[in-house]
């Protein structure tokens, strides 16, 4: 490249002056930030064999998905920050009214005796899945070889502190209509100890322990979060309306929302990934069949606990599997 | 009562540890990634953040935040900041954008360190919010840069610096990777939060945004005291990290910490905010000196919050109160020596007006930087521009990467490199307390190389300053620093000395 003695300057950053097309304020915030992805023996401006420096060539550099420019990923929502919080602000006045409501009108003195039990049990220790796919979240955030794409996992790990915040919000307000029932104390040893928990922690924890950053994607967003959607949130949604739990219902169709932003940005990663590199499709597969089994038998667990569920297991087995058609484009 | 008070439920929020047993608790926090010291996930659940946010009122919050912003910079667009500022404000601009925003981008990697490997739960979900808040931080300052992209190349840089191996862009990275994103979550709880955030952001986003006011840019200042009020909140994660390590017998570990990250935020700080406050802001818009600030935020009010936590003061306490009066000129120098190999137009500010000021602030500058200055001056006005440009690069040190300088005295220049001799290597220092910073890591440090090791070992080729913009990723003339003001100051020196005479 020439020395230019000519230099004029530029209508945008260099990096997207190359485009026909006029940048938007997504490409102009979102686009090329990660500069830890020039230097591919140091990626971080300290000594190549810092441990640091390590853990990104081993987890990141060298995983097996393999794009030539991964800055071609843009999120399908084209959420910047300040559109984020429009986005979730309105939601969670949204969320904010439905509880309000509810408790004008006593919702939880209503609740069938059954269900308060099942809540208990299968609901409020939800915070602890909701924290950990929030944690393995910024996980996927900090490893990702994009900016775009780490954007997308920030958002979406941050939309999961969100549900954390509501569970612990109708933990407490549960306990104060039913005080001896172990809202707010007795989740921890429902989450750690409860038959239908097990599975589901142990795919959690093991996945939650997945650095290589392939793996730790590919797991949480074609895996984890489509078991959570359809395994967990829809069968307690549909469940909740024979406990006469009409909150629940209108409170997750508010989560689905998020859940269906994280579906859109998966399923273009998984183009993005196929058009770039044949052997990424093999790479997926292979994620997936290791992570499904375990998945599976979490919903199977988690579902055989919900009084007369209308949703069968094999119904959200299927119905996860539907999602992870979706994402990857299979007919 | 129909909604219930955050107070009710917030401390489940927290309430989010459990107990593995399908993976062991190293699994799942890596030490490397984690940095607990060995001090177990219970002994990490009596953690308090001081600021306390949920989700609906963060939300809240950061949007009218930005809608603040935002209509504060749409209804300020025909300002012309540009055109109608002094180019010494410009260079600002450009050279908080540069050393900036793509900084602040990378702190969100920092924060999901803590926000995904932090054993306590008050500190992932701070975190969470510290992700979110360095989002915005990134985005907004590319955003309000860009539209000044088409007046000036120099603005490319508010997002290329980073991609760069400039100095300026090696040492900030250096040091941001040191403290940020190349550390586990509780140094960088302890580092990041507490050594930097608490003192050294209100430097640059406060004390600057004093500047912008009176200097007429209202979108700046505007912009980075918004910033502020998120930094401060983020700010008080490493306090109550410190206390537990503190409680658990690590005061030893935690002070090492730090006093690293003090010391490494004062060097870039002094070649940063210093300049930028004492040199580039035009006279008639400045403030209070760089060092009355630095004794304002970071004197006072980190002193206070290290004692408050049962920390000492760093040991290089006296050296560092030293050098509040002297390394900030020699930067600033060297700076405007080596001007093209930086992205900013640095202003001299050495005009007799200038000057008055510099030596009420700082007694004695005359007769240091002054005599510098005077030969410089000397030389433009001989028309000798050619004496006043480098032809080769500076040494610089390999603990801050940054330009040695030393103060000048009446005979000689009371300029002491401290080196380190290893394995045939020869390491420089500007002095003992960045050397001390380097033997405290060698692992992290050692192995690195600094642009004149790059230089010496040929990685920069052609072997001579052209090579060198070139490699440092200027693409061009327009892009190459020069005096803000094209030299126009020393008719301000002519005329005085017309006067004199
Ligand atoms: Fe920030
Ligand atoms: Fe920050």
């Amino acid at each position: 490249m020439a020395f230019d003695l000519e230099q004029k300057p530029l209508r945008t950053w260099s990096h997207l002056a190359k485009n026909r097309r006029k940048p938007s304020e997504y490409d102009i915030v979102s686009k090329n930030l990660h500069y830890s992805m020039n230097n591919a023996d140091a990626p971080w401006e300290q000594a190549p064999n810092s441990p640091m420096n390590m853990w990104y060539k081993k987890y990141r550099n060298e995983t097996p998905l393999k794009h030539e420019d991964w800055d071609v990923f843009s999120d399908p929502d084209k959420l910047v920050y300040r559109t984020y919080n429009l986005l979730q602000d309105g939601q969670e006045n949204h969320v904010q009214s439905l509880f309000d409501q509810f408790n004008e009108r006593e919702h939880d003195k209503m609740l069938e005796a059954d269900w308060v039990l099942a809540l208990a049990q299968l609901y409020t220790p939800l915070r602890y899945v909701f924290h950990a796919l929030q944690m393995s979240s910024t996980y996927v955030m900090q490893m990702a070889p994009a900016s775009t794409i780490s954007n997308c996992a920030t958002f979406q790990a941050a939309d999961l502190l969100r549900c954390v915040t509501h569970t612990a919000y109708r933990t407490f307000e549960l306990s104060t209509t039913y005080p001896d029932m172990g809202f707010g104390v007795a989740e921890r040893g429902v989450w750690e100890d409860a038959a239908h928990f097990q599975p589901m922690r142990e795919l959690i924890e093991k996945q939650l322990a997945s650095y290589d950053w392939s793996e730790a994607v590919v797991s949480l967003c074609y895996v984890v979060l489509p078991m959570l959607a359809e395994g967990v949130l829809k069968p307690l949604s549909e469940a909740s309306r024979q406990g006469n739990d009409t909150l629940m219902p209108m409170l997750i169709d508010s989560q689905l929302h998020d859940s269906q932003r994280h579906q859109r940005w998966a399923t273009e990663l998984h183009k993005v990934l196929l058009a770039d590199n044949e052997s990424n499709e093999a790479v997926v597969q292979q994620i997936v069949d290791k992570w499904v089994p375990l998945a599976d038998a979490a919903m199977d667990a988690y579902i055989s606990a919900i009084p007369n569920s209308p949703v069968s297991a094999n119904d959200a087995i299927a119905a996860a599997e539907k999602v992870r058609r979706d994402i990857t484009g299979a007919a | 009562m129909a909604i219930h008070q955050r107070n009710d439920w917030y401390d489940l929020t927290r309430a989010t540890n459990w107990t593995p047993s399908y993976v062991t608790e190293d699994e799942l926090f890596p030490d490397e990634m984690s940095g607990s010291m060995g001090i177990p996930m219970e002994s990490w659940e009596v953690y308090d953040e001081p600021y306390k946010t949920t989700f609906p009122e963060y939300v809240k919050v950061q949007r009218e935040k930005d809608a603040g912003a935002y209509s504060v910079k749409a209804a300020l667009e025909r300002a012309k900041i540009i055109e109608k500022s002094d180019p010494g404000w410009v260079t600002i601009l450009k050279q908080h954008y540069g050393a900036i925003a793509l900084g602040e981008y990378a702190a969100v990697t920092g924060e999901a360190r803590m926000s995904r490997f932090s054993k306590a739960p008050g500190n992932r979900n701070m975190a969470m919010f510290g992700m979110l808040d360095e989002t915005r931080h990134g985005q907004i300052q590319l955003y309000f840069p860009h539209e000044y992209c088409k007046t000036d190349r120099q603005f490319d840089w508010a997002w290329k610096a980073y991609h760069q191996n400039d100095w300026a862009s090696i040492a900030a990275k250096h040091f941001f990777d040191d403290i940020i994103t190349g550390r586990d979550a509780i140094s960088v709880a302890i580092m990041l939060t507490f050594g930097f955030e608490t003192g050294f952001t209100n430097m640059q986003f406060l004390g600057l945004a004093a500047d912008a006011a009176d200097a007429g840019d209202y979108t700046f200042a505007n912009l980075i005291s918004s910033i502020q009020t998120d930094e401060s909140r983020h700010a008080q994660q490493g306090g109550p990290a410190l206390e537990i390590l503190i409680a658990n017998g690590k005061k030893e570990e935690a002070q090492l910490k730090v006093d690293m990250a003090v010391w490494r935020a004062w060097r870039l700080f002094a070649i940063l905010t210093g300049p930028a406050m004492d040199y580039y802001t035009p006279l008639e818009h400045r403030g209070n000196s760089f060092k009355e600030f630095m004794h304002e935020w970071i004197v006072g009010q980190f002193e206070r919050s290290l004692i408050d936590l049962g920390l000492d003061k760093p040991w290089y306490w006296d050296t560092f109160m030293e050098e509040l009066d002297s390394t900030h000129h020699g930067y600033h120098l060297g700076v405007w020596y080596w001007r093209p190999t930086i992205w900013w137009n640095p202003a001299a500010g050495v005009t007799p007006d200038e000057r008055a000021w510099l030596e009420e602030k700082y007694p004695g500058w005359n007769a240091r930087w002054g005599q510098c200055w005077d030969v410089i001056t000397e030389n433009l006005i001989a028309d000798k521009e050619e004496l006043t440009l480098p032809e080769t690069l500076p040494l610089v040190c390999n603990m801050n990467q940054l330009p040695i300088v030393g103060t000048p005295g009446e005979e000689h220049w009371d300029i002491k490199v401290h080196t380190i001799e290893k394995d045939g290597r020869l390491f420089h220092f500007s002095n003992e307390v960045d050397k001390w910073v380097f033997e405290q890591d060698p692992q992290r440090y050692e192995q690195h190389m600094s642009i004149v090791d790059r230089f010496l070992n040929g990685d920069i080729q052609p072997m001579n300053l052209q090579g060198a913009l070139e490699y440092m990723g200027m693409e061009g003339v327009a892009e190459l620093g020069k005096d803000a003001h094209g030299y126009a100051w020393i008719e301000k020196v002519k005329a005085n000395m017309k006067k004199a005479s």
